[in-house]
């Protein structure tokens, strides 16, 4: 078994621009020019790769640092805009510019540009669920042998035709749809110490599923996630210091049950109450809560089930030395 | 291992249908006659014209019939999905939804509620799986990682069995939005010193991915061995392609280095080969960067089936998979005269070449500079 990876930077971003994080001067030019989704991603991940001290900007591609991004809508509100041209004034109304961005993969795309990260860049949908899959999926990528740093993390965008879509029953959440992207750098524990990094958490185990019907009375699919994610971590459910979940308000009740059960009590903290739904952004913006929250050395769990019954959950321990 | 393949392409329904055709150097390009076109210059295109029950979620019904043909192939029908996972890659997915909803802003209803994962969501639904499901969305190269990602699941212990592949469909959409980028042609000639710009395609394409050792006790026939997976970035520019073809080399020698293999091991290279100027030279550069002077054949099926974009690496495996079976390579479709440039690759054009296929590499390059490799060897 290989050494688990570990998270050396973080960086979260929201509607507001970070002052305490200013982004260097050819990443804020690039901000000026890109979509929604795109400048979230960048805001987020300058902060992680600056925390992580390895924000570099300039020289050739580095093959060995890459992006795993995670979105439940990614290019939706581009797909909007440029389809609204083409409705409106026919093929004539066809925007370049915007037809360019009409791929998920653009946020990731910039970033790579803009940071010089030439190894694998890969985006994923998983609903909700994204954020922890695109986590799960760049530990396994580092496993594998086939990066040794990757930004990774959720990110979503809302805008007007999103608000449209949600409040039509698209996505089917049952929370108003929020904006934010939250990523790590996770890195490969041996490339980590090679570098002197500061190691903030380790990411233990993760498992993704399916639940495929959500409306009934038990939710046997989440309860074998959550009991994956912590038999790979070797993390006994007692030995959790704390819980982060998101289920929507249409399926808290179930996702709680889904827990007590999977866990035998019940110790979770359920999001999605005031600050809107963050969608991707969501469940990787509880596991950087859940630890800071906890002491050094303490084991956390994130999990999230999508309406679409897509979930993930991630088991993650606060580093020994981060305090 | 791939145990079983699935495809509903333009060339027709079935693999035993689309490898025929391809064999044969036939094309499916024609007039779009799917939907309303005659603003659309060109307005060419391979259509799917298999005879197909209407559907609101068009790209998902081809994958859901892919999928079928694979498991059945497979001998997978009916299997228990506790150990089933799914992984499509798409660029458009539930478009047609997405559309619809634009044009008449009524309340979207059914399981098929988000453009890009509705047709993972509905196959995993509709087989019963309890894995892991995703969408990979690397545009042109989105099923290319959609499989890699499958090896991933099934490697690190989260799936027996992965459905894998990619959708996509042809629309207004993205016909018009590839025409006023002045991509597009009405013929595709890859590789061509003619060629103008690539013809869009559609379907779906869906393999088995499957733990050796769950293939080996179910008995099950082995197809391919997935070897190896790359994965890079350009990191040079969103649309046009890098000239050096950097990146592509990165992802093509990452996925060789995996299954332990040199270049001077490969047989045959399955090109992404879109038919565009710039496209087509990124990719003799990058095979020139790694192969050196060594030819190993090359073609591109996207004179064939056009460019089916999310779809296209899992088409591309599929006809790998046939080719390690067959010991045949298809023409590239709508190649007449090779580009001068391009001296040091060996081309197949005119007709299918009987040529041992040991080890076969797809490449797959997209928007946003992403590019991803496989190789694949004879079991």
């Amino acid at each position: 078994m290989s050494e688990r990876p570990v998270i050396t930077g973080v960086g979260v971003a929201g509607p507001e621009p970070d002052a305490a994080h200013p982004l260097p001067g050819v990443v804020r030019a690039r901000l000026a020019r890109t979509e929604r989704v795109t400048q979230l991603v960048l805001a987020a991940a300058g902060a992680a790769l600056a925390d992580a001290g390895l924000a570099d900007t300039t020289g050739p591609p580095r093959p060995r640092c890459g992006v795993v991004l995670g979105t439940a809508f990614g290019c939706f509100l581009t797909n909007a805009a440029y389809q609204r041209g083409l409705v409106e004034r026919g093929p004539a109304g066809a925007s370049p510019r915007l037809f360019a961005a009409t791929v998920s993969n653009a946020a990731a795309g910039e970033l790579a540009i803009a940071y010089r990260l030439g190894g694998p860049s890969v985006t994923l949908s998983a609903g909700a669920a994204s954020g922890l899959l695109a986590l799960g999926h760049a530990a396994d990528l580092l496993a594998a042998g086939r990066a040794d740093a990757l930004v990774a993390g959720g990110a979503d965008a809302v805008g007007e035709d999103l608000a449209a879509w949600a409040a039509d029953g698209g996505f089917g959440g049952g929370a108003v749809p929020a904006e934010a992207a939250a990523v790590v750098v996770l890195e490969d524990a041996q490339a980590a110490r090679a570098r002197g990094a500061r190691v903030l958490a380790t990411v233990e185990g993760y498992a993704a599923g399916f639940e495929p019907a959500l409306g009934a009375a038990r939710a046997d699919g989440v309860v074998a996630t959550v009991a994956a994610a912590l038999a790979e971590a070797g993390v006994r459910a007692a030995d959790l210091a704390a819980v982060a979940a998101w289920g929507r308000p249409r399926l808290a009740a179930l996702v709680r049950a889904a827990l007590d059960e999977a866990l035998g009590d019940a110790r979770a903290t359920l999001g999605a109450d005031g600050a809107g739904d963050l969608l991707a952004a969501a469940a990787p913006l509880g596991l950087l809560s859940a630890l800071r929250a906890v002491p050094p050395g303490a084991a956390v769990l994130a999990l999230d089930v999508c309406p679409s019954g897509q979930l993930a959950a991630v088991v993650a321990r606060r580093g020994k030395e981060d305090a | 291992m791939i145990t079983g393949c699935g495809v509903v392409s333009p060339l027709g329904a079935g693999v035993p249908a689309f490898w025929e055709a391809l064999v044969a150097g036939r094309s499916a390009v024609a007039p779009i006659c799917g939907f309303d076109a005659g603003d659309l210059t060109p307005r060419s295109a391979a259509e799917v014209r298999a005879s197909l029950p209407a559907d609101p979620d068009r790209a998902g019904m081809f994958a859901l019939r892919a999928a079928s043909e694979a498991m059945e192939d497979a001998g997978l029908a009916g299997a228990p999905g506790a150990r089933l996972g799914v992984v499509l890659g798409t660029t458009l997915g539930g478009m047609a939804i997405f559309e619809r909803w634009e044009a008449v802003r009524e309340p979207v209803s059914g399981i098929e509620r988000v453009p890009y994962y509705a047709p993972a969501v509905r196959l995993a639904r509709t087989v019963g799986a309890r894995g892991p499901v995703a969408t990979t969305q690397l545009a042109c190269a989105s099923s290319t990682h959609a499989i890699a990602l499958a090896a991933d699941w099934v490697r690190f212990g989260r799936a027996d069995v992965v459905l894998a592949g990619g959708t996509d469909l042809l629309c207004r959409f993205v016909v018009a939005g590839f025409n006023c980028l002045r991509a597009t042609a009405e013929v595709a000639r890859p590789f061509d010193r003619d060629r103008r710009g690539l013809v869009l395609g559609e379907g779906a394409a869906v393999v088995v991915v499957e733990d050796a050792a769950h293939a080996a006790r179910r008995g099950a026939r082995v197809r391919a061995r997935l070897a190896g997976a790359g994965a890079a970035a350009d990191a040079v520019h969103m649309t046009a392609p890098d000239r050096d073809g950097a990146g592509a080399a990165r992802a093509m020698a990452a996925a060789l280095a995996e299954a332990g293999l040199a270049p001077r091991d490969v047989d045959y290279v399955s090109a992404h080969g879109t038919g565009t100027v710039y496209n087509d030279a990124m990719e003799a550069a990058a095979l020139g960067r790694l192969f050196g002077t060594r030819r190993a054949p090359v073609n591109s099926i996207k004179g064939a089936i056009g460019h089916t974009l999310g779809a296209a690496g899992a088409f591309e495996v599929v006809a790998c998979v046939q080719s390690l079976a067959t010991g045949l390579v298809p023409p590239t479709a709508g190649l007449q005269v090779p580009d001068a440039g391009f001296a040091h690759l060996d081309l197949v054009q005119g007709t299918a070449r009987r040529h041992e296929v040991r080890v076969a590499l797809s490449t797959s390059s997209g928007f946003a500079g992403t590019n991803a490799a496989l190789v694949m060897v004879r079991p």
